[in-house]
Protein backbone atom coordinates (compact mmCIF):
# COMPACT_ATOMS: atom_id res chain seq x y z
CA UNK A 1 0.00 0.00 0.00
CA UNK A 2 2.72 2.48 0.91
CA UNK A 3 4.46 1.87 -2.19
CA UNK A 4 1.16 2.35 -3.80
CA UNK A 5 0.19 5.74 -2.31
CA UNK A 6 3.34 6.40 -3.22
CA UNK A 7 3.38 5.84 -7.73
CA UNK A 8 -0.16 7.46 -6.64
CA UNK A 9 1.61 10.59 -5.56
CA UNK A 10 3.65 10.90 -8.24
CA UNK A 11 1.07 10.69 -10.93
CA UNK A 12 -0.39 13.18 -9.34
CA UNK A 13 2.44 15.29 -9.43
CA UNK A 14 2.56 14.49 -12.76
CA UNK A 15 -0.55 15.85 -13.50
CA UNK A 16 -3.00 13.20 -12.77
CA UNK A 17 -5.64 15.17 -10.91
CA UNK A 18 -7.73 12.40 -10.79
CA UNK A 19 -5.24 9.82 -9.47
CA UNK A 20 -5.59 11.86 -5.85
CA UNK A 21 -9.13 10.44 -5.41
CA UNK A 22 -6.76 6.55 -4.78
CA UNK A 23 -5.46 8.28 -1.68
CA UNK A 24 -8.67 10.32 -0.95
CA UNK A 25 -11.07 6.96 -0.88
CA UNK A 26 -8.08 5.63 1.37
CA UNK A 27 -8.14 7.46 3.91
CA UNK A 28 -11.30 9.82 4.36
CA UNK A 29 -11.92 6.84 7.29
CA UNK A 30 -9.26 7.05 9.17
CA UNK A 31 -8.96 10.92 8.79
CA UNK A 32 -12.72 11.18 9.60
CA UNK A 33 -12.31 8.70 13.03
CA UNK A 34 -9.12 11.05 14.18
CA UNK A 35 -10.80 14.27 13.39
CA UNK A 36 -14.48 13.14 15.03
CA UNK A 37 -12.35 12.82 18.48
CA UNK A 38 -10.44 15.78 18.62
CA UNK A 39 -13.55 17.84 16.90
CA UNK A 40 -16.03 15.66 19.16
CA UNK A 41 -18.99 16.53 16.31
CA UNK A 42 -20.07 14.93 13.01
CA UNK A 43 -20.31 18.79 11.47
CA UNK A 44 -16.66 19.78 12.54
CA UNK A 45 -15.28 16.41 12.00
CA UNK A 46 -16.70 16.69 7.99
CA UNK A 47 -15.20 20.14 7.89
CA UNK A 48 -11.93 18.99 9.28
CA UNK A 49 -11.77 15.50 6.22
CA UNK A 50 -11.98 18.45 3.71
CA UNK A 51 -9.57 20.45 4.56
CA UNK A 52 -7.32 17.75 5.58
CA UNK A 53 -7.55 16.49 2.18
CA UNK A 54 -6.96 19.90 0.76
CA UNK A 55 -4.10 21.05 2.30
CA UNK A 56 -2.30 17.84 1.49
CA UNK A 57 -2.99 17.95 -2.27
CA UNK A 58 -1.79 21.23 -1.65
CA UNK A 59 1.30 20.54 0.49
CA UNK A 60 1.73 17.36 -2.02
CA UNK A 61 5.35 18.69 -3.05
CA UNK A 62 6.17 18.35 -0.24
CA UNK A 63 5.81 14.75 1.59
CA UNK A 64 8.58 13.39 1.82
CA UNK A 65 9.20 9.88 0.20
CA UNK A 66 9.93 8.06 3.28
CA UNK A 67 7.03 8.30 5.23
CA UNK A 68 3.59 6.65 4.66
CA UNK A 69 0.89 9.15 2.73
CA UNK A 70 -1.40 7.69 6.05
CA UNK A 71 0.54 8.92 8.66
CA UNK A 72 1.66 12.38 6.77
CA UNK A 73 -2.22 12.88 6.23
CA UNK A 74 -3.46 11.49 9.30
CA UNK A 75 -1.03 14.85 11.06
CA UNK A 76 -1.88 16.87 9.09
CA UNK A 77 -5.93 16.20 9.95
CA UNK A 78 -4.64 16.33 14.00
CA UNK A 79 -3.22 19.82 12.97
CA UNK A 80 -6.70 20.70 11.14
CA UNK A 81 -8.57 19.55 14.14
CA UNK A 82 -6.32 21.28 16.85
CA UNK A 83 -7.08 24.56 14.97
CA UNK A 84 -10.09 23.80 14.26
CA UNK A 85 -10.89 23.33 18.26
CA UNK A 86 -8.60 25.91 19.56
CA UNK A 87 -10.92 28.48 17.55
CA UNK A 88 -11.96 31.33 20.03
CA UNK A 89 -15.68 30.93 19.12
CA UNK A 90 -15.59 27.05 19.76
CA UNK A 91 -14.24 27.38 22.68
CA UNK A 92 -16.70 29.74 23.86
CA UNK A 93 -19.35 28.01 22.88
CA UNK A 94 -18.05 24.68 24.61
CA UNK A 95 -17.56 26.97 27.88
CA UNK A 96 -20.89 28.39 27.66
CA UNK A 97 -22.91 25.56 27.56
CA UNK A 98 -20.85 23.56 30.19
CA UNK A 99 -21.90 25.14 33.84
CA UNK A 100 -25.64 23.89 32.99
CA UNK A 101 -24.37 20.53 31.59
CA UNK A 102 -22.15 19.97 34.43
CA UNK A 103 -25.82 20.55 37.11
CA UNK A 104 -27.84 18.99 35.58
CA UNK A 105 -25.58 15.53 35.54
CA UNK A 106 -25.21 15.88 39.37
CA UNK A 107 -29.01 15.72 39.86
CA UNK A 108 -29.58 13.03 37.36
CA UNK A 109 -27.23 10.74 38.06
CA UNK A 110 -28.43 11.23 41.78
CA UNK A 111 -31.61 9.87 41.37
CA UNK A 112 -30.67 6.67 39.00
CA UNK A 113 -31.63 3.50 40.95
CA UNK A 114 -33.76 1.40 38.67
CA UNK A 115 -32.44 -1.15 35.57
CA UNK A 116 -34.53 0.32 32.91
CA UNK A 117 -32.98 4.15 33.92
CA UNK A 118 -29.09 2.67 34.16
CA UNK A 119 -29.01 3.05 30.09
CA UNK A 120 -30.25 6.28 30.79
CA UNK A 121 -27.43 6.88 32.72
CA UNK A 122 -24.78 5.61 30.67
CA UNK A 123 -26.18 8.28 28.10
CA UNK A 124 -25.73 10.67 30.63
CA UNK A 125 -22.14 9.49 31.81
CA UNK A 126 -20.99 9.93 28.20
CA UNK A 127 -22.53 12.92 28.30
CA UNK A 128 -20.75 13.91 31.31
CA UNK A 129 -17.52 12.80 29.56
CA UNK A 130 -17.99 15.30 26.74
CA UNK A 131 -18.54 17.68 29.04
CA UNK A 132 -15.21 17.08 30.32
CA UNK A 133 -13.55 16.71 27.72
CA UNK A 134 -14.48 19.87 25.90
CA UNK A 135 -13.06 21.43 29.49
CA UNK A 136 -9.37 20.72 28.20
CA UNK A 137 -7.62 23.11 26.26
CA UNK A 138 -7.17 22.14 22.95
CA UNK A 139 -3.59 21.16 23.01
CA UNK A 140 -4.53 18.66 26.22
CA UNK A 141 -7.30 17.66 24.34
CA UNK A 142 -5.55 16.84 21.30
CA UNK A 143 -2.51 14.85 23.25
CA UNK A 144 -5.31 12.87 25.53
CA UNK A 145 -7.37 12.01 22.50
CA UNK A 146 -3.86 10.77 20.61
CA UNK A 147 -2.23 8.85 23.22
CA UNK A 148 -5.45 7.50 25.15
CA UNK A 149 -7.98 6.98 21.95
CA UNK A 150 -5.07 6.69 19.30
CA UNK A 151 -2.63 4.60 21.08
CA UNK A 152 0.18 6.94 19.67
CA UNK A 153 3.64 7.16 21.49
CA UNK A 154 4.30 10.49 23.59
CA UNK A 155 7.21 11.10 20.73
CA UNK A 156 4.39 11.02 17.58
CA UNK A 157 2.11 13.10 19.90
CA UNK A 158 5.19 15.68 20.54
CA UNK A 159 5.49 15.33 17.02
CA UNK A 160 2.26 16.36 15.77
CA UNK A 161 2.08 18.98 18.35
CA UNK A 162 5.20 20.38 17.61
CA UNK A 163 6.39 20.69 21.25
CA UNK A 164 9.03 18.57 23.44
CA UNK A 165 8.04 14.94 24.50
CA UNK A 166 8.50 16.11 27.78
CA UNK A 167 5.37 19.15 27.38
CA UNK A 168 3.78 16.64 25.31
CA UNK A 169 3.47 13.94 28.65
CA UNK A 170 2.63 16.47 30.33
CA UNK A 171 -0.60 17.74 27.99
CA UNK A 172 -1.82 14.19 28.42
CA UNK A 173 -1.29 14.12 32.33
CA UNK A 174 -3.11 17.38 33.06
CA UNK A 175 -6.00 16.13 30.42
CA UNK A 176 -6.27 12.70 32.76
CA UNK A 177 -6.15 14.88 35.66
CA UNK A 178 -8.69 16.91 34.88
CA UNK A 179 -10.95 14.60 33.81
CA UNK A 180 -10.80 12.52 36.61
CA UNK A 181 -11.73 15.44 39.20
CA UNK A 182 -14.77 16.37 36.34
CA UNK A 183 -15.91 12.27 36.28
CA UNK A 184 -15.35 11.96 39.95
CA UNK A 185 -18.89 12.19 41.38
CA UNK A 186 -20.22 10.07 39.21
CA UNK A 187 -17.57 7.35 39.87
CA UNK A 188 -19.18 5.82 42.87
CA UNK A 189 -22.65 5.95 41.67
CA UNK A 190 -22.63 4.81 37.88
CA UNK B 1 9.58 3.45 50.60
CA UNK B 2 7.79 7.04 49.12
CA UNK B 3 4.15 5.50 47.74
CA UNK B 4 3.64 6.23 44.17
CA UNK B 5 1.67 9.65 42.94
CA UNK B 6 -0.56 10.58 40.71
CA UNK B 7 2.04 11.19 38.05
CA UNK B 8 3.36 7.80 38.23
CA UNK B 9 0.50 5.67 38.41
CA UNK B 10 -0.37 7.45 35.19
CA UNK B 11 3.04 6.51 33.85
CA UNK B 12 2.91 3.21 35.12
CA UNK B 13 -0.85 3.46 33.14
CA UNK B 14 0.71 4.46 30.28
CA UNK B 15 3.55 1.54 30.25
CA UNK B 16 5.94 4.64 30.98
CA UNK B 17 6.58 3.70 34.34
CA UNK B 18 10.49 3.20 36.24
CA UNK B 19 11.77 -0.44 37.13
CA UNK B 20 11.93 1.03 40.74
CA UNK B 21 7.49 2.26 40.52
CA UNK B 22 6.85 -1.16 39.07
CA UNK B 23 8.57 -3.42 41.52
CA UNK B 24 7.05 -0.59 44.13
CA UNK B 25 3.53 -1.56 43.04
CA UNK B 26 4.39 -4.77 43.38
CA UNK B 27 5.57 -4.94 46.96
CA UNK B 28 2.77 -1.69 48.23
CA UNK B 29 -0.77 -3.07 49.41
CA UNK B 30 -1.62 0.67 49.38
CA UNK B 31 -0.18 1.82 45.97
CA UNK B 32 -1.54 -1.63 44.31
CA UNK B 33 -5.06 -0.34 45.80
CA UNK B 34 -4.54 2.93 44.79
CA UNK B 35 -3.48 2.36 41.09
CA UNK B 36 -6.58 -0.31 40.91
CA UNK B 37 -8.62 2.60 41.59
CA UNK B 38 -6.81 4.82 39.72
CA UNK B 39 -7.18 2.68 36.36
CA UNK B 40 -10.68 1.89 37.06
CA UNK B 41 -11.27 5.54 36.38
CA UNK B 42 -9.33 6.00 33.70
CA UNK B 43 -10.55 2.91 31.85
CA UNK B 44 -13.72 4.22 31.90
CA UNK B 45 -12.70 7.21 29.95
CA UNK B 46 -13.90 5.37 26.55
CA UNK B 47 -13.69 6.59 23.15
CA UNK B 48 -16.71 8.36 21.86
CA UNK B 49 -18.55 6.45 19.90
CA UNK B 50 -17.66 7.09 16.14
CA UNK B 51 -20.65 7.56 13.81
CA UNK B 52 -20.56 4.73 10.89
CA UNK B 53 -19.69 6.24 7.33
CA UNK B 54 -20.34 3.88 4.49
CA UNK B 55 -18.25 2.70 1.87
CA UNK B 56 -18.51 5.16 -0.47
CA UNK B 57 -17.80 7.70 2.29
CA UNK B 58 -14.45 7.74 0.34
CA UNK B 59 -16.13 9.00 -2.83
CA UNK B 60 -18.45 11.52 -0.98
CA UNK B 61 -15.05 13.28 0.44
CA UNK B 62 -13.54 12.82 -2.88
CA UNK B 63 -16.43 14.43 -4.98
CA UNK B 64 -16.88 17.24 -2.76
CA UNK B 65 -13.28 17.59 -2.75
CA UNK B 66 -12.30 17.36 -6.77
CA UNK B 67 -13.44 20.61 -8.56
CA UNK B 68 -11.81 22.38 -5.73
CA UNK B 69 -8.19 20.69 -6.66
CA UNK B 70 -6.24 22.20 -9.83
CA UNK B 71 -3.94 19.95 -11.18
CA UNK B 72 -0.25 20.13 -10.68
CA UNK B 73 1.36 21.50 -14.21
CA UNK B 74 3.57 18.13 -15.83
CA UNK B 75 7.13 19.15 -14.40
CA UNK B 76 9.77 19.92 -17.20
CA UNK B 77 12.59 17.63 -16.55
CA UNK B 78 15.47 19.47 -15.18
CA UNK B 79 18.82 18.42 -13.53
CA UNK B 80 17.57 15.72 -11.08
CA UNK B 81 14.80 14.55 -13.85
CA UNK B 82 17.89 13.50 -15.99
CA UNK B 83 19.05 10.30 -15.91
CA UNK B 84 22.82 9.44 -14.99
CA UNK B 85 24.08 8.58 -18.31
CA UNK B 86 22.46 11.64 -19.70
CA UNK B 87 24.01 13.64 -16.46
CA UNK B 88 27.02 11.94 -17.62
CA UNK B 89 26.90 12.34 -21.76
CA UNK B 90 26.22 16.58 -20.66
CA UNK B 91 29.15 16.79 -18.14
CA UNK B 92 31.32 14.88 -20.88
CA UNK B 93 30.25 17.46 -23.96
CA UNK B 94 31.01 20.33 -21.74
CA UNK B 95 34.20 19.00 -20.41
CA UNK B 96 35.29 18.07 -24.72
CA UNK B 97 34.19 21.73 -25.38
CA UNK B 98 36.32 23.56 -22.90
CA UNK B 99 39.38 21.53 -23.53
CA UNK B 100 38.89 22.26 -27.34
CA UNK B 101 38.24 25.98 -26.40
CA UNK B 102 41.76 25.82 -24.23
CA UNK B 103 43.56 24.18 -27.32
CA UNK B 104 42.07 26.45 -29.56
CA UNK B 105 42.70 29.36 -27.78
CA UNK B 106 46.61 28.25 -27.16
CA UNK B 107 46.72 27.39 -30.85
CA UNK B 108 44.80 31.24 -31.61
CA UNK B 109 47.53 32.78 -29.41
CA UNK B 110 50.56 30.96 -30.90
CA UNK B 111 50.00 32.18 -34.24
CA UNK B 112 49.16 35.71 -33.42
CA UNK B 113 52.32 36.06 -31.70
CA UNK B 114 53.80 34.49 -34.81
CA UNK B 115 52.30 37.48 -36.67
CA UNK B 116 53.61 39.91 -34.26
CA UNK B 117 57.32 38.55 -34.38
CA UNK B 118 56.79 39.14 -38.37
CA UNK B 119 55.42 43.05 -37.90
CA UNK B 120 58.60 42.38 -34.96
CA UNK B 121 61.13 41.87 -37.94
CA UNK B 122 60.00 44.00 -40.57
CA UNK B 123 59.91 46.92 -38.57
CA UNK B 124 63.34 47.15 -37.87
CA UNK B 125 64.58 47.17 -41.27
CA UNK B 126 61.92 49.77 -42.75
CA UNK B 127 63.74 51.92 -40.01
CA UNK B 128 66.95 50.43 -41.50
CA UNK B 129 65.67 51.90 -45.01
CA UNK B 130 64.71 55.05 -43.84
CA UNK B 131 67.39 55.92 -42.16
CA UNK B 132 69.36 55.29 -44.97
CA UNK B 133 67.28 57.30 -47.31
CA UNK B 134 67.45 59.85 -44.93
CA UNK B 135 70.92 60.09 -45.55
CA UNK B 136 70.98 60.13 -49.15
CA UNK B 137 68.29 63.32 -48.76
CA UNK B 138 70.65 64.54 -46.47
CA UNK B 139 73.79 64.40 -48.79
CA UNK B 140 71.56 65.71 -51.87
CA UNK B 141 70.62 68.60 -50.25
CA UNK B 142 73.75 69.37 -49.11
CA UNK B 143 74.80 68.64 -53.14
CA UNK B 144 72.20 71.22 -54.08
CA UNK B 145 73.09 73.56 -51.76
CA UNK B 146 76.45 74.16 -52.79
CA UNK B 147 75.83 73.83 -56.50
CA UNK B 148 73.38 76.88 -55.38
CA UNK B 149 76.32 78.51 -54.03
CA UNK B 150 79.09 77.71 -55.95
CA UNK B 151 81.71 79.12 -57.84
CA UNK B 152 81.74 78.67 -61.18
CA UNK B 153 85.22 79.31 -61.77
CA UNK B 154 86.52 76.59 -58.87
CA UNK B 155 87.54 73.93 -61.43
CA UNK B 156 88.39 72.12 -57.58
CA UNK B 157 85.44 72.61 -56.13
CA UNK B 158 83.76 71.90 -59.03
CA UNK B 159 85.49 68.34 -59.27
CA UNK B 160 84.23 67.63 -56.30
CA UNK B 161 80.83 68.35 -56.70
CA UNK B 162 80.66 66.25 -59.99
CA UNK B 163 82.49 63.19 -57.90
CA UNK B 164 79.74 63.59 -55.11
CA UNK B 165 76.87 63.74 -58.03
CA UNK B 166 78.30 60.57 -59.33
CA UNK B 167 77.98 58.50 -55.91
CA UNK B 168 75.09 59.92 -55.06
CA UNK B 169 73.35 59.05 -58.66
CA UNK B 170 74.52 55.54 -58.44
CA UNK B 171 72.38 55.55 -54.61
CA UNK B 172 69.24 57.49 -55.91
CA UNK B 173 69.04 55.09 -58.82
CA UNK B 174 68.60 52.07 -56.50
CA UNK B 175 66.55 54.60 -54.49
CA UNK B 176 63.68 55.21 -57.25
CA UNK B 177 63.83 51.72 -58.77
CA UNK B 178 62.81 50.53 -55.43
CA UNK B 179 60.16 53.31 -55.01
CA UNK B 180 58.65 52.00 -58.19
CA UNK B 181 58.32 48.63 -56.80
CA UNK B 182 57.02 49.62 -53.48
CA UNK B 183 54.18 52.05 -55.08
CA UNK B 184 55.44 54.97 -53.87
CA UNK B 185 54.91 57.51 -56.63
CA UNK B 186 55.74 60.80 -54.75
CA UNK B 187 58.93 59.53 -53.69
CA UNK B 188 59.31 58.21 -56.89
CA UNK B 189 58.78 61.22 -58.71
CA UNK B 190 61.16 63.33 -56.89
CA UNK B 191 64.06 60.90 -56.88
CA UNK B 192 63.32 60.68 -60.37
CA UNK B 193 63.72 64.11 -61.27
CA UNK B 194 66.37 64.29 -58.63
CA UNK B 195 68.21 61.91 -60.77
CA UNK B 196 68.64 63.97 -64.05
CA UNK B 197 70.10 67.30 -62.22
CA UNK B 198 72.30 64.70 -60.52
CA UNK B 199 73.35 62.82 -64.04
CA UNK B 200 73.70 66.40 -65.50
CA UNK B 201 76.14 67.39 -62.81
CA UNK B 202 78.21 64.03 -62.56
CA UNK B 203 78.20 63.52 -66.39
CA UNK B 204 79.17 66.97 -68.16
CA UNK B 205 82.63 66.64 -68.38
CA UNK B 206 83.73 70.15 -68.31
CA UNK B 207 81.28 71.64 -65.96
CA UNK B 208 81.06 75.33 -66.75
CA UNK B 209 79.72 78.41 -65.10
CA UNK B 210 76.82 78.33 -67.34
CA UNK B 211 76.53 74.89 -66.94
CA UNK B 212 76.20 75.66 -63.44
CA UNK B 213 73.68 78.25 -63.61
CA UNK B 214 71.19 76.29 -66.02
CA UNK B 215 71.11 73.84 -63.25
CA UNK B 216 70.37 76.07 -60.82
CA UNK B 217 67.35 77.62 -62.88
CA UNK B 218 66.63 73.91 -63.33
CA UNK B 219 66.60 73.31 -59.53
CA UNK B 220 64.64 76.27 -58.47
CA UNK B 221 62.05 76.22 -61.02
CA UNK B 222 61.11 72.39 -60.72
CA UNK B 223 61.30 72.62 -56.70
CA UNK B 224 63.24 69.64 -56.27
CA UNK B 225 65.89 71.36 -53.45
CA UNK B 226 61.81 71.94 -51.78
CA UNK B 227 60.82 68.65 -52.71
CA UNK B 228 64.04 66.82 -50.92
CA UNK B 229 63.23 68.80 -47.81
CA UNK B 230 59.37 68.20 -47.64
CA UNK B 231 60.72 64.16 -48.40
CA UNK B 232 63.42 65.04 -45.29
CA UNK B 233 60.91 66.13 -43.22
CA UNK B 234 58.58 63.12 -44.11
CA UNK B 235 60.68 60.33 -43.76
CA UNK B 236 61.19 60.01 -39.92
CA UNK B 237 57.31 60.86 -39.34
CA UNK B 238 56.30 57.84 -41.52
CA UNK B 239 58.07 55.42 -38.98
CA UNK B 240 55.51 55.57 -36.57
CA UNK B 241 52.29 56.28 -38.76
CA UNK B 242 50.00 54.52 -40.94
CA UNK B 243 52.39 55.53 -44.06
CA UNK B 244 55.02 53.29 -42.17
CA UNK B 245 54.60 50.25 -44.78
CA UNK B 246 55.32 52.39 -47.27
CA UNK B 247 58.92 53.50 -48.39
CA UNK B 248 62.09 51.51 -50.31
CA UNK B 249 63.86 48.54 -49.37
CA UNK B 250 67.08 47.91 -50.66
Amino acid sequence: MQGNDHSVVRAVLAGDKEAYGTLVRAHSAAVFRVAFRIAGNEADAEEIVQETFLRAYQRLEKFEQRSTFGTWVYRIAVNCALNRVGQPGIEAEYTHGEESDLEMKTVQVATQDADPERVLLGREVSAAQETAMRRLTATEKCAFVLRHLEDRSMSEIAEVLGVAPNAAKQAVFRAVQKLRRELAPLRGNA
Amino acid sequence: MKHLSEDEQMEMYYDEGSEAAKAHLKACRQCAAEYAKFKRSVDAIKAEEIPQRGPDYGDFVWQALRPQLIPYEKKTAGWQGLSWWKTATAAAACLALMTAAFIGGRFWEHRTSTGSDLAANVQPQQRVVVVVLTDHLDRTERLLVQLNHADSGDKVENAQLQTEARELLASNRLYRVSANKEGDPALAGALDRLERVLAEVANDPHLTAADLERVRKDMNTSGILFEVRVLLARKPNQESGPMSAKGVSI
